[in-house]
């Protein structure tokens, strides 16, 4: 037995040294692949080269340094995107001293080593969208984040993401729903909240317009003193490439009508409002959705949990993506991340997607919501080798996912997780043992 | 191994012991001394092995082995001791009295908010905050030391540290140098003013550098053209940064894990800033590349606490204490290993035994007793741009030495005498006396009324009570959370719980005192400053 479990542990080492070595190429084996992009692909293999994905097919031959994985049949998905999360902020998800506050950045936050990553990673996820939270009609700036696990914040931002802005409507830039220290906030109705989104915009013009001013006279200028640049404004600066489409606008809202009109009002500006965050009354709008072209990145079966989340039904997501908008699911929670797959699942269950559609909502298109589907959200050759390993079909109620690649770098194993720690219950057995006997 | 183990024990409770067996007394008017037959460590060169310092009018005048000693000198026969130059804790709190913050809800509530409740003192100087009590100089003393820096900790833009020595309660005598530093931190002062998150921290210092820079090129050039210039508001808080945003003076960061310091980092390149770290969360050795590119000069603190920021928080509590006795306490010896400039900080331990408790820690985990001495010697002092008055024993430098018994830092290693500005501090035995034992039993549970900034808070205590440990549990509409390591000493007690409030960490440190079955006292919160509470036995079976 003994000799066995040696046996074991020298293997185990070994297969930690081939991983020293052979980390450029790995050859995933005989796994059902649901590509996203195409059809599943039953008993097929992934060569990753330099965190690409190199080759997908059947047979393929492992290249002579490559780290070969046996999936012996386990489902391969392309990793999870959650394109709304709170996690890895450090300090307080809202800055709530102001109304509009463009100004702050949730880059600055970062904390690598929250633990609700690597819990994220148990299920699948390998992208994340941690944004600001939903107290200010413009809030702060968001982030993309791969959760490399382990490695420094500025390792983890998802390189060539667009920057994002955090906006939010209805009852929680009002603060109906909490008691608030001291002065009550404008604005205290929806009306106030698009109100003071288009007063900020014209401030941001005239913020432009003064910058463009002083630099004409600075040209201008040929004797004289120099003229005196404005002041700078950070908060101002953000709003103004809100304007030049610089930001990708998250929009947290609920109503039909409030979004309707906030639609209406980008549209006027220019500015790039890419998705409703929630949405739950999307359902309602559609034509106006495809129209516009915005996304809506909602909950399967979450509702009622206040007024203004009363009027939807768990057919949304479906209703919606039938109608040809763009849907997500997201998490808006550490918890639910670890299972944004079940999540996919209701969208069958309760309006009949097919399987494909449904996964999309949390692969390709949060993927396009972030504008990284360049990079990530389908299994196809060129893509960053991003990869979730159930061990059932991953819409099934039963299944548990038991590998999260990121960059073709292994991140969650949970084979030798479980080892790990039954070793680390061995060996605090035997200390206290040892203490005992003293 | 046992023998061993009690030895150390034996140590350990003697030198604790050996702190409070000390006092002082001062002798006024002797102003030139001759310190013969003594080791020397000048910390400029070698140590000299048998030499003399004469001290005349609060200066070195001469060190050496063939000094003549002058005939107006009064002798010090110190063959038995060692010199050393005055210890100086690079940056501290100890001596501030801040003002309380006054919570006013009526004002609050018509939304007028101050500079204080936003943490924006930098008008707020160490100099006129600053009371020297015989008994803590005495403290500082005992343990060594004669220079402090001071400064005010409390906010974002906290206010302006002053150096002095510790020379008695007169504090223009004792100033060395004024409005040496400014301190920044990234604790937002309170929700829902502006800013009140730590990103909303990190983007309105920003925008405040930024702001400075403008506003005193605005006001410069107003001076120099005035016609056909409209002149800018006057701004008091942006007179007051201008010397430390544009480098003239430092500004030093107050950074409680490696973000923190990775945020000062950043603003520093981005504005330019002439600045130093201050790693409260021991966490400089895990950012050590960034520290040595940004040629960052630290100010260490020796709590060696894992901030709750930290992966060692997050997996359990062995894991936390673990790194707490086997990790951080490596961050001096890291730090000094991979040669970055620090000097030692009072901060977080907060007193002057339990900083040398610290940094004797940080020796055991590596740390070189050369670099010790060096980081509370030399290195403050060319931090603070005292170089050609401190940190060594050299002629013409200001007289700061003490005279020990033993090597310093070894285990019976004791100050004898103390000079400071020439003036000679004697630290006598005193009769062996007993840690005070406990006076009052405090098992049981015990109501908690709290006064806050949010009003009053409420929560149980269950404490139990051996002999003059304290340990127990908090049971609050929170959680409950456990705490072990208090105290009962007299009819005082102390004890610190950590707790877990809307997903962040927080230390509560409560002291007071115990009259039958009420107990009064303050708690301290984290960074949030302090609150008074009182508490009420509940008698057993029943309940509130």
């Amino acid at each position: 037995m003994r000799r066995k479990i040696l046996l074991f542990f020298i293997f185990l080492i070994s297969l930690n040294l081939t991983s020293l070595y052979a980390q450029d190429i790995l050859l995933l084996k005989n796994g059902n692949i649901i590509t996203i992009s195409g059809e599943n692909i039953m008993g097929g293999d992934i060569l990753i080269k330099n965190g690409k994905i190199a080759r997908i097919g059947k047979n393929l031959k492992a290249p002579s340094k490559a780290k070969v994985i046996d999936l012996k049949g386990k489902w391969v998905m392309p990793g999870i995107i959650d394109s709304h999360s709170h996690i890895a902020i450090e300090g307080g998800v809202n800055e709530m001293g102001d109304l509009i506050i463009a100004e702050v950045d949730v880059k600055d936050v970062i904390n690598p080593e929250d633990i609700n990553i690597w819990y994220a990673l148990t299920g699948g996820v390998t992208t994340i969208h941690t944004m600001h939270g939903s107290g200010n009609p413009i809030g702060g700036r968001g982030i993309v984040l791969k959760l490399r696990w382990g490695k420094s914040a500025e390792e983890m931002i998802f390189k060539g993401a667009p920057r994002t802005i955090k906006w939010a409507l209805g009852e929680n830039p009002k603060q109906t729903n909490f008691s608030r220290q001291g002065k009550p906030r404008y604005p205290r109705t929806r009306m106030g909240v698009e109100a003071s989104i288009r007063k900020i915009f014209e401030e941001a013009k005239d913020y432009m317009k003064k910058w463009e001013e002083y630099k004409k006279a600075l040209k201008k200028r040929k004797k004289g003193p120099l003229p005196l640049p404005p002041r700078k404004d950070y908060r101002l600066e953000v709003i103004a490439d809100i304007l030049k489409g610089k930001y990708w606008v998250h929009c947290h809202g609920y109503q039909s009508e409030e979004m309707v009109s906030i639609m209406k009002l980008c549209h006027e500006y220019g500015v790039k409002l890419v998705s409703f965050e929630h949405g739950l009354e999307g359902y309602r709008i559609t034509n106006e959705l495809v129209k516009y072209g915005v996304a809506v990145s909602t909950f399967a079966d979450s509702w009622a949990y206040k007024w203004e989340a009363y009027h939807t039904m768990p057919h949304s997501t479906a209703l919606m993506v039938k109608r040809g908008v763009l849907v997500a699911l997201n998490s808006d929670s550490a918890e639910r991340m670890r299972r944004l797959y079940h999540e996919a699942a209701k969208t069958i269950r309760f309006g009949d997607l097919s399987e494909i559609e449904a996964l999309k909502t949390i692969t390709i298109n949060p993927a396009k919501i972030l504008g990284i589907d360049k990079w990530v959200g389908t299994i196809e050759v060129g893509k960053d080798a991003d990869l979730a390993i159930f061990s059932k079909h991953p819409l099934d109620p039963y299944t548990i996912c038991e590998m999260t690649i990121i960059d073709g770098q292994i991140y969650f194993d949970r084979a030798k997780y479980l080892e790990e720690m039954k070793k680390k219950e061995k060996e605090a057995k035997k200390k206290e043992e040892k203490g005992k006997k003293i | 191994m046992r023998a061993k183990k009690f030895l150390k024990v034996v140590y350990v409770c003697f030198f604790i012991l050996c702190g409070g067996l000390y006092t002082y007394s001062n002798s006024g008017l002797h102003e030139v001394w001759a310190i013969k037959n003594c080791k020397i460590y000048t910390l400029n060169g070698a140590p000299i092995e048998k030499g003399t310092i004469v001290i005349r009018k609060g200066l070195i005048e001469a060190v050496g082995t063939d000094i003549k000693i002058p005939p107006d000198a009064e002798i010090i026969d110190a063959s038995n001791l060692i010199a050393y130059p005055g210890l100086i804790d690079g940056l501290g709190k100890s001596f501030l009295k801040l003002p309380k913050k006054k919570i006013d809800m009526q004002r609050l509530a018509s939304g007028e908010f101050t500079d204080e409740d936003r943490g924006i003192t930098p008008g707020r100087e160490a100099f006129e905050l600053v009371e020297f009590s015989k008994a803590t100089l005495d403290k500082f003393h005992r343990y060594g030391f004669t220079t402090v820096q001071i400064i005010p900790e409390r906010g974002i833009l906290t206010g302006q540290a002053s150096i002095f020595n510790l020379i008695g309660n007169e504090k223009n005598k004792a100033l060395l140098l004024k409005d040496t530093l400014l301190g920044i931190g990234f604790s937002p002062g309170m929700f829902g003013v502006y800013p009140s998150s730590l990103m909303g921290v990190v983007a309105f210092l920003r925008q405040t550098f930024s702001d400075v820079i403008y506003y005193n090129m605005h006001f410069n050039r107003w001076k120099k053209e005035m016609n056909g210039l409209i002149r800018p508001v006057y701004n008091l808080n942006f007179e007051i940064l201008d010397d430390f945003i544009t480098g003239k003076k430092p500004v030093v960061f107050f950074c409680r894990n490696q973000h923190d310091i990775k945020r000062a980092l950043k603003l520093s390149k981005e504005f330019n800033l002439n600045y130093f770290i201050c790693d409260l969360g021991s966490e400089a050795f895990r950012v050590i590349p960034e520290l040595k590119k940004a040629r960052a000069r630290l100010f260490l603190t020796v709590e060696f606490k894992v901030p709750s920021t930290s992966i060692y928080a997050r997996k359990g509590k062995s894991i936390k204490e673990k790194a707490e006795k086997e990790i951080y306490p490596k961050n001096p010896a890291k730090i000094a290993e991979a040669g970055i400039p620090f000097a030692f900080s009072s901060l977080g331990t907060n007193s002057p035994e339990k900083m040398i408790e610290g940094i004797r820690k940080a020796i055991e985990n590596g740390l070189s007793k050369e670099d010790v001495l060096k980081a509370l010697t030399i290195v403050p002092s060319s931090f603070m741009g005292l170089s050609k008055a401190l940190g060594t024993i050299e002629p013409g430098k200001i007289a700061n030495l003490i005279l020990m018994e033993g090597e310093i830092f070894s285990k019976d290693a004791k100050v004898r005498y103390v000079f400071v500005d020439g003036k000679k501090f004697e630290i006598k035995k005193k009769e062996v006396k007993k840690g005070k034992e406990a006076k009052v039993n405090v098992t049981g549970k015990w109501g908690f009324e709290v006064q806050t900034e949010m009003g009053t808070m409420t929560f149980t205590v269950e404490f139990k009570q051996e002999e003059s440990s304290l340990s127990g549990k908090l049971i609050s509409q929170f959680g409950t959370f456990e705490f072990s390591d208090g105290t009962v000493s007299g009819n005082e007690i102390s004890f610190d719980v950590t707790i877990f409030f809307g997903g962040q960490e927080m230390e509560l440190a409560f002291s007071g005192v115990v009259e039958e079955d009420t107990m009064t006292g303050t708690v301290v919160q984290g960074s949030m400053g302090s609150a008074e509470f009182t508490a009420k036995r509940i008698p057993e079976g029943g309940e509130r």
